[in-house]
């Protein structure tokens, strides 16, 4: 049964009619051109998709951007967050006791943990003696006054800083100071706190320990002066109470 | 920022200040406070449950190390994940915390963002309390 292959036919053409096959030859050119304005819509469509991908690829930049930005931002919160909290603490810790000796162990307490000092000394105005007293040091600080009971003047970062009152870092001549930190209350420098040596792992200063130094400047200040007028008032009220039992038994 | 995950954190330190750091700190958390090694322990033996211990190294009564010693001995505390967090800050400082069996070793003074990421770390399936 092999033979030629056969051509394809045509409805209408095997009748041999000519006019049904140019009214089939118009419905075929009819249909040709149908589906070649369906393709050049296909391409069309394709070529503005293609004219859309540089505009997302630059909205995508921009969100990748923002996004980035955003996520520095955070990182920056969190840090100004931990800051603040530690200034919140040391404050709160600062006014939590009346006791004159706690309010001198959190300014030690804020001084090593908090500051990262390794040697330091608080330095305190003694109203009756009219000395300064040296009340707490920690490590073996090289300095003419340290181990003694006063502080009897000499170094000029430190005097300089009891005149006025002013924040004042080392290195300076003649002194082994890193930095003085004066105790004000109500514009009167009643004491200072001196850190002369850092940890090693906490190498120097930041700008942000600038913060706490200030608030120890201030808050250290007024708790201590709470602490001891509170201190003063309770043991005067003792020999107060003490008397009237006296009085009361004669 | 890591969110802090863990439930449940034995404090041992002898800082009030410190103390109070962590509490502000580690706010989702509820903390266990100890204020040496020997009242660690007792803390512990209380809430054996605890998801994190905090050290530090310099204390009074019973050392940072010291404690540290006895919680990886006991086969009950062993597995609890310890961070030394201290100012002792030398290399042979936190070589000698971390061969005793501390799994972070953070220095003093420390960044908040610091410590919350290595306690996140630590324990990332469980949930806030």
């Amino acid at each position: 049964m092999a033979g030629e292959p056969q051509k394809p036919t045509y409805s209408g053409m095997e009748s041999g009619d000519p006019l049904a096959t140019l009214m089939r030859a118009r419905q075929l050119i009819h249909d040709a051109q149908a589906a070649i304005e369906e393709a050049s819509k296909s391409v069309v469509q394709q070529r503005n998709s293609s004219a859309e991908i540089p505009d997302r690829e630059a909205r995508l930049a921009r969100a990748e951007n923002d996004r980035e930005e955003l996520a520095s931002r955070l990182v920056e919160v969190e840090h100004q967050v931990g800051r603040l909290m530690t200034l919140y603490v040391a404050t709160y810790q600062l006014h939590a006791t009346l006791d004159p000796t706690d309010v001198q162990s959190t300014i030690a307490e804020i001084a090593v943990n908090l500051l990262g000092a390794e040697q330091f000394a608080l330095l305190l105005r003694d109203e009756e003696a009219n000395s300064l007293e040296v009340r707490l040091q920690q490590g073996a600080i090289d300095a003419s006054w340290s181990g003694g009971a006063t502080y009897e003047g000499g170094d000029p970062l430190i005097d300089a800083s009891l005149i006025d009152g002013v924040l004042r870092f080392g290195p300076a001549e003649g002194s082994s100071v890193l930095v003085v930190v004066p105790l004000r209350v109500q514009d009167v420098t009643v004491g200072a706190l001196v850190i002369t040596k850092l940890l090693d792992h906490k190498g120097k200063l930041e700008e942000e320990d600038r913060e706490l130094l200030d608030l120890l400047g201030a808050h250290a200040a007024s708790a201590l002066f709470a602490s001891r007028v509170y201190a003063r008032a309770a043991r005067k009220l003792r020999t107060l109470e003490g008397l009237i039992k006296l009085v009361k038994k004669g | 920022m890591n969110v802090v995950k863990t439930r449940k954190v034995l404090v041992v330190e002898d800082s009030r200040l410190i103390h109070k750091m962590y509490e502000v700190m580690l706010r989702p958390c509820m903390l266990i406070a100890a204020h040496d090694g020997r009242e660690g322990l007792a803390r512990l033996g209380e809430h054996p449950d605890v998801d994190v211990i905090i050290l530090d190294i310099n204390m009074p009564h019973m050392t940072g190390l010291e404690f540290l010693e006895q919680v990886k001995k006991s086969p009950d505390f062993a597995a609890i994940p310890v961070v030394i967090v201290s100012t002792e800050g030398k290399e042979e400082d936190v070589a000698r915390g971390l061969q005793a069996g501390a799994v972070a070793y953070l220095k003093k003074p420390f960044q908040r963002e610091d410590l919350l990421k290595i306690i996140g770390r630590l324990t990332p399936a469980q949930a806030p309390a």
